[in-house]
């Protein structure tokens, strides 16, 4: 306090001519230098404009729109009305919730067992974590084709060895009641592998003190996998959980390749993204897809206030 | 000091990118020629499909394949003084890509399978009033039906007009395996079969083979994709039909017609001599290979067939026979590729002059020999290079007899509204009639609601 009446009395002291030249040049430069940067921002600013902004605008005008790409009539909320009393955007709604929530209540526990027993291992470590990310490096589109031939109904390797054991052999694509287990599975080969990298990297963060004192204490090992591993983890579920159901939610690649735009068979595997092209890109209806597309960008947005309201995950 | 460097280094980098970009604009193919009857003139065409500018190596043969730019020299030479660019795109996603070709103005002309959906929206140039002043040109060129078949509607007309020239053919027909009626005795289809005589010959072909033991398919066919031109050509065959009208606001569908409905019935029954994965396009594997399986194949193309055939040294083997007919010897999905002038090229002589020179023998055997598409012209007949290849003839006589127009709806939502409840009906989600109903009432509702 006296310090600071101290200083409040105290006339401030002289500055001498060559010294005060000497800060303006230098916060001169400090503004020019700052400025220059903003030039190179431009091209990735401009990018950002012309193909992200420009095009969610344009989406929104769309939408109330009847639009074939060149001739549009102002339609109000018409498209909006037709795409949700539209059967087919909500048996799309449906197959995109039901891939997407059997793909995430697998993945991030069996992702999170197998980083685990990766973890624990001794040796081979880094042979099984390059093992279970190659199908993450995997184009979705190839394997995609390739899961065609794993789950093909007569010459596929999973029905030869369903039937090698007596059980048996769905249809798989070619059956509307075993179709969106095929894609669960394909998205859960393709996506453990990020799992088991971001759990594995978690689990190495957590402090070693902690399972040295759980000892003493005379904790078993799975006590101190599930007081000590599965609470520290909790931040990387939460990302887990937000990051998979979002991508759930915009899944379209996939089940391109294996049922084209109407989602075959019998638009069971036809998600919103699939719905939106087929309006859009197929049948030039450009505003009931934009209008598609702003619902769907409505379902995500709640899903993750939800998602991140459960997960308590402070952004 | 510093900053003098600075600027002399940015003002360095700017005038060695604007001399590059003058460079390279020099370089550039696409300037223009100032001598010759075409001088200054220049189009830009657009193709779609497996062309490729320079000389490349067929994935299915393994010869060589010349480039286009064999049309563009001989293009040129022709017309001197003239310059012909190409914008050159795959299959995959080629309406949304014209459209937006349309839209900029990027080219001149287009290849452009989906012209009954471009040419009301005013963006492509009428053809008759050149056809007419062309004393050179003549429609009578083309093999029968490909001239109707890509007239459509105009943005202001009330009648079919001409907006694209046929270019590429092309067909759907029945092909069949002849070493497996062989082996089992049975008679080859004949030229226009009916589905009683089809139903009967995949019964008997349907078992264990009696002369390799392999266990065979009588038929086998598209459930996903392409099954609502199947079943439609099913109708067509009983004299029914998909519905009437051409304009949306005058189309009315008959997919649930007795017609159709027994036709689906019939694609019910044929099922179970198919192998399982006919709706997820699966089962046909050995289709086209020593080891084949499968004795009658429905719905098939030439692009997907004749040369291929060919490629395995199993072009005697494969028979083709024409698909459903209706009591005026029409039936089947018209197909192809037309080509069309944009409404807003600057050159529209030069591209008319592109047009005819498509549509002459040079480009057409250009596209067959190099690239085994299927020509669109009478005169391909004569060819020594068609004579070579027998199964070529059934196809032409297959582009002879399509319904044409082309059906409206082709790659619009009905199209995908049909397909889902075949599939719904193949799967047994649904019977075929509650499946036809539904296609029926949500097509109806969806024209009703454009």
């Amino acid at each position: 306090m006296a310090n600071n009446r101290m200083e409040a009395n105290t006339p401030p002291p002289s500055v001498s001519p060559s010294i005060q030249t000497v800060t303006k040049t230098t916060k001169q430069k400090k503004r020019t230098s700052q400025w220059i940067w903003y030039i190179f921002l431009i091209p990735s600013f401009l990018g950002i404009i012309l193909f992200m902004a420009y095009p969610i605008v344009e989406s929104l005008r769309l939408s109330f729109f009847k639009s074939n790409g060149t001739i549009e009539t102002f339609t109000g909320l018409d498209n909006f009305r037709t795409v949700l009393t539209s059967g087919p955007f909500w048996n799309a709604v449906w197959n995109t919730f039901f891939i997407g929530i059997f793909q995430v209540i697998i993945t991030i526990p069996l992702g999170f067992i197998f980083a685990t027993l990766i973890n624990s291992a001794s040796k081979g470590k880094n042979f099984f974590k390059v093992i279970y990310f190659l199908p993450n490096v995997t184009s979705i589109v190839a394997a995609a084709m390739i899961f065609q031939f794993v789950l093909h109904p007569e010459m596929g390797i999973v029905n030869f060895v369903l039937d090698s054991l007596g059980l048996p052999t769905p249809a798989w694509f070619s059956d509307p009641s075993t179709s969106k287990w095929g894609v669960i599975l394909l998205a859960v080969w393709h996506w453990i592998g990020f799992v088991i990298i971001i759990c594995i990297a978690n689990l190495q963060a957590i402090s070693k003190e902690m399972y040295e004192a759980a000892k003493i204490d005379g904790a078993s090992s799975f006590q101190q996998w599930l007081f000590i591993t599965i609470p520290n983890m909790g931040g990387t579920f939460a990302f887990l959980l937000i990051t998979g159901w979002i991508g759930a939610l915009q899944r379209f690649n996939e089940v391109y390749v294996l049922g084209g735009p109407n989602g075959s068979p019998a638009r069971s595997i036809q998600t919103m993204g699939a719905f939106i092209y087929e309006r859009g890109f197929t049948g030039f209806e450009f505003g009931i897809a934009s209008a598609a597309t702003y619902i769907m960008f409505l379902i995500i947005l709640v899903f993750t206030f939800i998602n991140l309201k459960i997960s308590k995950l402070k952004l | 000091m510093k900053r003098g460097i600075f600027k002399k280094r940015v003002s360095f980098l700017l005038m060695a990118m604007v001399i590059i970009s003058i460079v390279l604009a020099g370089c550039s193919s696409s300037s223009s020629k100032k001598t010759g009857e075409w001088a200054g003139q220049k189009i830009t065409v657009m193709m779609i499909g497996d062309f490729a500018m320079d000389d490349k190596t067929d994935p299915i043969t393994g010869e060589s394949a010349k480039g286009v730019k064999v049309l563009k020299e001989e293009f040129e030479k022709q017309h001197p003084g003239a310059t012909v660019d190409f914008v050159l795109m795959p299959w995959e996603g080629y309406t949304e890509k014209t459209q937006a070709m349309l839209t900029s103005g990027e080219a001149d002309v287009y290849q452009m399978p989906g012209v009954a959906d471009f040419a009301p929206q005013g963006v492509l140039e009428p053809l008759q009033p050149w056809i007419d002043k062309d004393s050179e040109f003549s429609l009578d060129i083309f093999i029968e039906n490909q001239v109707d078949g890509w007239k459509a509607l105009g943005p202001d007309s009330n009648e079919l007009e001409i907006w694209g020239l046929p270019f590429l053919g092309d067909a759907r027909f029945i092909t069949y395996d002849k070493e497996l009626f062989d082996q089992w005795g049975v008679e080859y289809l004949s030229d226009y079969p009916t589905m009683e005589e089809i139903a009967e010959k995949a019964k008997q072909m349907t078992g264990k083979n009696p002369v390799t033991g392999e266990q065979n398919y009588g038929i086998w066919f598209r459930g996903d994709w392409s099954s609502a031109f199947t079943l439609v050509d099913l109708a067509e065959g009983q004299n029914g039909r998909w519905g009437t009208g051409f304009a949306w606001d005058e189309v009315k569908f008959e997919f649930n017609s007795p017609e159709m409905l027994n036709g689906l019935n019939w694609l019910l029954d044929m099922q179970n001599y198919a192998p399982e994965g006919l709706v997820s396009n699966q089962g046909n594997e050995k289709w086209l290979t020593k080891d084949n399986n499968i004795a009658i194949m429905l719905n098939q193309g030439p692009g997907d067939t004749v040369k291929p055939a060919y490629a395995q040294g199993l072009g005697d083997r494969i028979g083709i026979a024409q698909e459903f007919k209706n009591a005026d010897g029409q039936g089947g999905l018209f197909a192809g590729s037309p080509i069309a002038i944009a409404k807003d090229s600057k050159n529209k002589e030069l591209a008319w002059e592109w047009l005819k020179f498509a549509t002459s023998d040079f480009t057409q055997k250009y596209v067959y020999e190099e690239l085994g598409l299927v020509p669109a012209v009478k005169s391909a007949l004569e060819w020594d290079s068609v004579k070579e290849q027998p199964l070529m003839l059934p196809v032409f006589e297959a582009m002879k007899t399509p319904m044409t127009p082309r059906y409206p709806w082709g790659s619009s939502q009905p199209r995908f509204i049909l397909t889902s409840e075949i599939e719904a009906a193949l799967t047994g989600q649904r019977s075929a009639e509650d499946a036809l109903e539904k296609a029926q009432k949500e097509s109806t509702e969806w024209v009703e609601n454009r």
